[in-house]
Parts: structure tokens; C-alpha cells; sequence
């Protein structure tokens, strides 16, 4: 009886650590898309901190960046505290671009300027 | 890989878009001019009213006697080009392009049916090929141009479909659909598949000619 309890606390302990971490970033495998109502493609894969080592990121604000008012990019400031769809709706919102293709321009965008990366289409969203 | 998605998405798509766009402008330039040279008559009677009554009837499926006729190719090619022109304007992974590029956008079909229009453009594809090869009043008619033209505009749906899929050599299959995009929109005006700017013109005329001159349809 009590090897049970034990085994059955340890599942417990085990199903809650991953359901905590499964959404840290450190975890990170894909890209979180519950925002959009019915997305037509599977969600981006992204293990953010493989991505990082691989490509040799260190400063949040390359992909969580702050822009003021003006459209201007703060220097030195970085919105990784806040999810993207915090600032990007579904639509356009005068300059700031809708979440899809920030996404699209963020990611896409940088692999295009290194050379290196995922750029089309099913590369991000394999079936 | 990048430089050849580079290539492919920058200056081959703007130079597809600049023969397209530029070719079709040309070919309706000269047409005009020429009509102007040799033909000038011809505008004597050309009519809005019977053009566009002719356009408008030979739109509607079996509308027309010789609709009426040839039940499999009407249907075939009413499936055919509607398929044709709609999927890749309102493809979603199209639009997503136009959107990053351009800030525009525009409604999307659902993928799902995007999937069976472009399935259907193959399938009225493969009917017009074998059409080609049986039917002997075509064979008859048939060089090796037409299998080429049939060959251009089936590409980029082939490769399209295979790559929306990712069965296999995804990569490849992606450029080769890119690619072959851009050899159908750059051939539209300098091939028989001109017709995409000159049917209207061809039907205007035989409107004009029939309802304002022989005072008859023309279906």
C-alpha cells in the first residue's frame, strides 16, 4: 500500500513539475499561437534556448524589443516579461504589425539578414 | 539554400511580375496599334453593348450552343479556370507573403479548399492532356507547344501541392514551385497564353461583328 502511495505522489510531483515547466521559456518547443482562433498551420517549432546557443544570442531585446510611441527602438530595453501578443493583435494596428507577421518578420526576418535558419513556409510548420 | 530562396523571392518573383505585368501592357499596346495600322475599320463596329452581351453569355456554363456540345470540356474548363485563378490569389500562404512584403492583405479561402481546387486544376489538366492525345479532332490540331504551355501551367500546382503537403524533398519542392510560378506568370504574355488578356478582345469582336453588322448571336 505504501509503495503505491509513493509511486502515485511521485507521478503527481512529476505531472505537476511538467505541466509547470512545459510553459517556462527555458522549456520552450514551440511557438505559443493560442491567441489566434483558428490557425490554419501547426504552431512554429522553437526550442528557444537550443535556438539561442546555436545562434549565439545572448541579449533578450534581439527578439523581445521595445519600440516607443514614435516607432522608434529603445536601446537597452527588452519585453521578454511580456508576451508578443501583449503589443501584436490579430489585425494591423497603425505601425504595429499583426502578431503573424511579426512573427514572420522577427524570425523569417533574421534568418534572411544571417543566412541561416528556417525561411520557407514548412520549415517552422511541418505537418 | 538561403541564397537560392534569396534569388528566387527577390529578383526572379520582380522580374516574373515585371514581364508579366509589362508584357501584358505590350502585347495590348501593339494589338491596338496594329488593329490601327491594318484594320481600322474594325473599331467602326465595335460595340460595349454586344461586346460585353457576348463576354457575359459565353461566361455562363452552357450557356452557348457549343457549351452545349462538349458537356466534358465545358465543365472542365469552367472547374479549370475558375481553380486556376482563385486558388493562387486567395491562398492563404500567399497572402501571408503579400502581407510581410507589402502591408496588404486581403480574404483568404480555407487551406482545405484550397487543397481541392489546386487537385482539380491537376485533374482538368491531366483531362486536357489526354484530351489531346485521343480526341482526334485536337490530336489533329496538337503540336509540341501545346504539351509545353499544358506543362508550364500545371507545374507550379504540381509542386504547389506537393510541397503544401511536405511529402517529400520539401525544400526542393518549394523552390521548384516558387520557380515554376514565375515561369507561368513571365510566359502568360508571350505564349498562347495570352489568351488570358486577349479571349475578352477575340469575344468582343465576334459580339460586335454578330449583333451590330450580321444583326445574329454569336452562341
Amino acid at each position: 500500500m505504501k509503495g503505491i502511495a509513493c509511486v502515485a505522489m511521485a507521478v503527481l510531483l512529476g505531472v505537476g513539475f511538467f505541466s509547470v515547466s512545459a510553459f517556462s521559456q527555458e522549456e520552450m518547443v514551440v511557438v505559443d499561437n493560442r491567441v489566434f482562433d483558428a490557425p490554419q498551420r501547426p504552431s512554429s517549432r522553437f526550442e528557444h534556448d537550443a535556438h539561442n546557443e546555436a545562434a549565439e544570442i545572448e541579449d533578450c531585446a534581439v527578439c523581445h524589443h521595445v519600440y516607443d510611441d514614435d516607432g522608434v527602438l529603445v536601446e537597452d530595453e527588452s519585453s521578454e516579461d511580456s508576451s508578443c501578443s501583449e503589443c501584436h493583435g490579430i489585425a494591423d494596428e497603425g505601425r504595429i504589425p499583426n502578431l503573424r507577421k511579426a512573427y514572420h518578420r522577427n524570425c523569417k526576418g533574421c534568418h534572411r539578414e544571417q543566412g541561416a535558419g528556417p525561411v520557407l513556409c514548412g520549415e517552422c510548420h511541418p505537418w | 539554400m538561403h541564397a537560392v530562396y534569396a534569388f528566387v523571392s527577390g529578383p526572379l518573383a520582380w522580374l516574373a511580375f515585371l514581364l508579366f505585368f509589362g508584357g501584358i501592357c505590350y502585347r495590348l499596346v501593339r494589338l491596338l496599334w496594329e488593329v490601327n495600322r491594318t484594320e481600322k475599320f474594325i473599331f467602326s463596329y465595335m460595340s460595349w453593348k454586344y461586346s460585353l452581351r457576348s463576354i457575359g453569355r459565353w461566361l455562363i456554363p452552357f450557356g452557348t450552343a457549343n457549351w452545349r456540345l462538349h458537356p466534358g470540356l465545358t465543365v472542365a474548363t469552367f472547374t479549370f479556370h475558375i481553380c486556376l485563378l482563385v486558388t493562387p490569389v486567395f491562398l492563404l500562404s500567399h497572402v501571408v507573403l503579400w502581407d510581410e512584403a507589402f502591408d496588404v492583405s486581403w480574404w483568404t479561402l480555407p487551406d482545405g479548399v484550397a487543397d481541392v481546387m489546386t487537385v482539380l486544376v491537376i485533374v482538368c489538366c491531366a483531362y486536357f492532356l489526354i484530351r489531346r492525345l485521343v480526341t482526334p479532332e485536337v490530336k489533329f490540331v496538337t503540336t509540341a507547344s501545346d504539351f509545353v504551355i499544358l506543362a508550364i501551367v500545371a507545374a507550379p500546382f504540381i509542386t504547389g501541392f506537393l510541397a503544401y503537403h511536405q511529402w517529400f524533398a520539401y525544400p526542393v519542392m518549394a523552390i521548384a514551385h516558387i520557380v515554376s510560378g514565375e515561369i507561368m506568370l513571365a510566359a502568360i504574355p508571350f505564349t498562347r497564353l495570352s489568351h488570358m488578356i486577349f479571349s475578352p478582345l477575340t469575344r468582343a469582336y465576334m459580339g460586335s461583328e454578330f449583333g451590330k453588322v450580321r444583326h445574329a448571336r454569336d452562341w
